[in-house]
């Protein structure tokens, strides 16, 4: 089933838009992250835990979400198809795993704004709260997410052994 | 080898351009790229198992390495948070 230009068009606004708002969310949260880990400002740090997990919540999980979604749409609206390119496949394989780790790491942002939010009496600890975890995760999530913009871009070539056996469906006029 | 097939949306206006390339096997592109996964999955398993072997380690991100604290076992530590409860039961992963 492919979709009509004007629908592929608009489905492929929707992928880019969730796609690289969400790479720009992830930068942000890096951001925060470094500033949770290195400032010598108690209240920043305090701060960067509470809005990291406020990003994540309203904007990281959405539009991570969004993209899975208008991927799939995209790929089977199309004669691209979803397991046919590699690129495709790859990007698949990156969405959904960012998506998983995202979804699993959200209760850890949510512990760490919690303590945040606690350590927020005068002298408190910060050292409880500075955590390199979130600088590795969104790191990791920030250089699979440009991974997959790459891919996105250059469209690079190869079909998997399943694309090679079937026959390529006649795009849509 | 016959000819690649053009993609499949190209000649509509957008951005497809490249053909599709090999017919025999991955290309080298993904060969590539596979082995920078496994490489990194990798180190990633040997961080993680250091940390659960030694209790330290450059993976020690969640509890262990918050001087020991464990994770709440109910919501109230969140409320302050705008009422985040954690995903599954209370318990950090």
């Amino acid at each position: 089933m492919t979709m009509t230009p004007r629908l592929r068009k608009l489905a492929l606004t929707a992928h880019v838009v969730s796609s690289v708002g969400w790479l720009g969310a992830v930068a942000a949260s890096l951001a925060l992250a470094v500033a949770g880990l290195i400032s010598q400002d108690a209240p920043m740090v305090r701060a960067s835990y509470i809005a990291m997990n406020a990003i994540g919540e309203v904007v990281l999980v959405p539009l991570a979400l969004a993209s899975l979604v208008t991927g799939l749409v995209q790929a089977l609206g199309t004669t691209w198809g979803l397991l046919r390119h590699y690129w495709i496949l790859i990007k698949l394989l990156i969405n959904v795993f960012a998506t998983i780790v995202l979804l699993l790491y959200m209760q850890i942002l949510g512990y760490l704004a919690g303590l945040a939010a606690q350590t927020a009496s005068p002298g408190a600890d910060l050292g409880v709260l500075r955590n390199g975890s979130p600088v590795a995760h969104a790191g990791a999530a920030l250089l699979l997410l440009l991974v997959a913009t790459t891919l996105s871009v250059y469209k690079p070539r190869g079909m998997t052994r399943y694309g090679q056996r079937k026959p390529q469906p006649q795009p849509a006029r | 080898m016959a000819d690649p097939p053009p993609y499949p949306d190209a000649g509509d206006g957008t951005d497809l351009e490249l053909g599709c390339g090999s017919i025999t096997g991955a290309p080298r592109w993904v060969k590539v790229l596979g082995i920078i996964a496994a490489v990194l999955v990798l180190l990633i398993v040997i961080m993680v198992l250091t940390e659960l072997l030694t209790g330290q380690g450059p993976a020690r991100h969640m509890f262990g390495g918050l001087g020991g604290q464990t994770p709440p076992s109910s919501g109230a530590l969140f409320s302050g948070v705008g009422g985040h409860m954690p995903l599954a039961g209370g318990h950090a992963p």
